[in-house]
């Protein structure tokens, strides 16, 4: 139980840590995807010049905005599933089977997040067609930028998540160990989801 | 062998695998067993390209339209409205509580946000006027629903998404059967109010009281109009239309109402950002799981034992109504739209049914499932908002769910009912 409670608490602080650096990217990458397509209409409309960049910046944007918050959602418990069955067992056995649903989850999440290193390798030998960041001071010119970039985003959502399946694994054997056992909480799901 | 995966999928789901890993694993697992390696990286990628969609843009958008919208105190002008227009009835409240379930679903795309919007303000509301809690829950849980068919929707962008079909077209298409469903929903209010004797509002709003009212909603529900409008005049594209509908309801709620600050912002931002992060992930997963499914040729068998069953598409029809009823109960909409849609999708429109026509009954069909358990995705939030269980909403909506089969059937026979307004402006033939 030491042992569990020695590795739970440090993975704990580290896994609220940087969901909550996730989150913060998120909500800014949230607001920058409304910018960026408001001045794609801004500029397609006043000024009658359609930019190149801005669909492809924004789903940019889109998808490292879910990667990033999508363990948080995870980690409060914002994946629908039926629990019919969990809460119709008596509790110990109910809290081994969640365990198992855990343990399946994970086999997903790392066989996911490997196929995910190979997908982003892939992504280095492919441009993106209109995103370009403008080098030039380093006597680059426009470089474009890899899809690598892009890829990226799914493995490393798919990392926090393993994150938070190994503390959500832990705690439940914890539970089974000591059902009354004080656990770490994350304390910035009071603070987020109180009004 | 890999037919297996649906009922793999189905047990995964029922023992309590979250909906997304459920997707996955099914598949997945058969796939590794048949050693199509290969194939499982396909599965990966396909998660990923799901996700990587412009039109899908849309559903963020009008999520943080939505929660902008609610922050701001516009679902309080809504429901103050309401109220002034038909609080007088017999049964006030309760039609209140329907009628801004519609005008919201003309602000929002979900019917969660509906419930989690309406529910905390109208269910303690209904019940300090004497209403049991348990029918204050019934009757946002069954009104919510109306969220998704009345356009913005978020179901529709997934459907046009994936089906190819045109977002305006299934946004006008939904506008009558929502209204439909609002109104026989209230029908039920009606009879219920006779007979149980419900409070009414002590008195009728004066025609002044009337006009404060609708000036003070005046800029939420202009939401709809520009919404519309814009997509319908193609001034944008639903996307645009969407981060437009955004902007604008943060104009309205920072300048214009006052009511929220720039404080205020990374919060209503981070939740918009996490819901639409669960659901995106749902439709990458979907694609993926799409994509075995077009791999086990459970197409051709489905659509063979489809019309194995009867060649006259209205018997065919109504045994789709069932169907996409039962899957409504386990299966939140956006996946089940995606799974089935492209099997289902062809079958019926080879029958000679007009693809928009389709669409809105699978959607309305898949909504309704939203509300009756045991995975009714409203149900739950509607036990969270209002501290009812699950099981006793569900027993109370049944007469509500009865009128909304019954409206199903109307809207599935009557395809006037949903192709009029697209062909009215052109957008369907």
């Amino acid at each position: 139980m030491a042992v569990i409670l020695g590795v739970l608490k440090p993975l704990g602080r580290l896994v609220t840590l940087l969901l909550r650096a996730g989150r913060n990217f998120a909500w800014i990458a949230m607001g920058l995807m409304v910018l960026i397509i408001m001045l794609q209409v801004f500029f397609r409309y006043v000024l009658g010049n359609a930019l190149a960049w801005p669909d492809e910046g924004a789903r940019f944007l889109m998808l490292w905005m879910t990667a990033l918050i999508a363990p948080t959602a995870y980690r409060w418990g914002g994946f629908v599933s039926i629990d019919m069955v969990k809460d119709l067992l008596p509790p110990r056995i109910g809290a081994v089977l969640g365990l198992a649903l855990l343990l399946v989850s994970l086999v997903v999440l790392v066989y996911g997040f490997r196929l995910g290193l190979n997908h982003v390798n892939s992504g280095w030998l492919f441009a993106s067609s209109s995103l370009k960041l403008p080098l030039e001071f380093l006597g680059l010119g426009l470089v474009r930028i890899k899809l690598a970039w892009m890829y990226m985003s799914l493995p490393v959502g798919l990392f926090l998540m393993i994150l938070v399946n190994i503390e959500l694994c832990l705690k439940s054997i914890a539970y089974l160990i000591d059902p009354d056992a004080d656990l770490p909480e994350d304390h910035d799901r009071v603070i987020v989801a109180v009004e | 062998m890999l037919f297996f995966f649906l009922p793999l999928f189905l047990f995964f789901l029922m023992i309590g695998l979250p909906v997304f890993f459920g997707m996955l694993a099914a598949p997945g697992f058969l796939l590794w067993l048949n050693g199509q390696e290969r194939d499982i990286a396909l599965l990966y990628r396909n998660v990923y390209t799901g996700m990587d969609s412009f039109p899908l843009m849309a559903i963020p958008f009008f999520m943080l339209a939505g929660e902008l919208m609610n922050r701001g105190g516009i679902t309080m002008r809504i429901v103050e409205f309401s109220q002034a227009m038909i609080g007088h009835l017999k049964g006030g409240l309760a039609h209140v509580n329907i009628m801004s379930s519609m005008l919201f679903a003309g602000l929002s795309g979900s019917a969660v946000a509906d419930v989690s919007a309406l529910g905390s303000m109208l269910i303690p509301a209904m019940e300090k006027n004497g209403y049991k809690r348990r029918f204050a829950a019934a009757v946002t849980a069954a009104s919510s629903v109306i969220g998704p068919i009345i356009p913005p929707s978020g179901i529709m962008i997934i459907y046009a998404y994936v089906m190819g079909e045109s977002v305006a077209a299934l946004f006008l298409a939904g506008i009558v059967p929502g209204i439909l469903i609002g109104i026989s929903l209230m029908l039920v209010v009606g009879f219920l109010a006779k007979r149980n004797d419900f409070p009414a509002a002590s008195r009728r709003a004066t025609w002044p009281e009337k006009g404060q009212a609708s000036l003070k909603a005046f800029f939420p529900l202009l939401t709809p109009v520009i919404i519309l409008g814009g997509i319908l005049g193609g001034v944008f594209t639903p996307t645009e239309a969407s981060a437009v509908a955004a902007v604008y309801a943060f104009i309205v709620a920072l300048f214009i109402l006052k009511t929220m600050g720039w404080a205020d912002l990374p919060k209503v931002l981070t939740k918009a950002a996490m819901t639409t992060s669960v659901v995106l992930l749902l439709v990458g997963a979907a694609m993926a799981f799409k994509t075995v499914v077009s791999l086990s040729h459970a197409p051709e068998i489905m659509a063979n034992f489809i019309l194995g069953l009867s060649e006259n598409p209205y018997i065919l029809l109504f045994l789709i109504n069932i169907l996409l009823f039962v899957v409504g109960m386990f299966l939140d909409a956006g996946p089940a739209i995606i799974i089935l849609g492209p099997i289902l999708g062809p079958i019926f429109t080879d029958l000679g049914v007009h693809p928009v026509h389709f669409a809105i009954i699978m959607s309305v069909n898949l909504t309704v499932g939203l509300a009756t358990p045991p995975m009714g995705l409203v149900l739950f939030v509607t036990s969270s908002v209002s501290g009812e269980r699950v099981e006793t909403i569900a027993k109370a909506i049944l007469p509500f769910l009865a009128v909304q089969i019954v409206a199903i059937f109307l809207i599935t026979f009557v395809p006037q009912i949903s192709l009029y307004l697209p062909q009215l402006f052109g957008f369907a033939n």
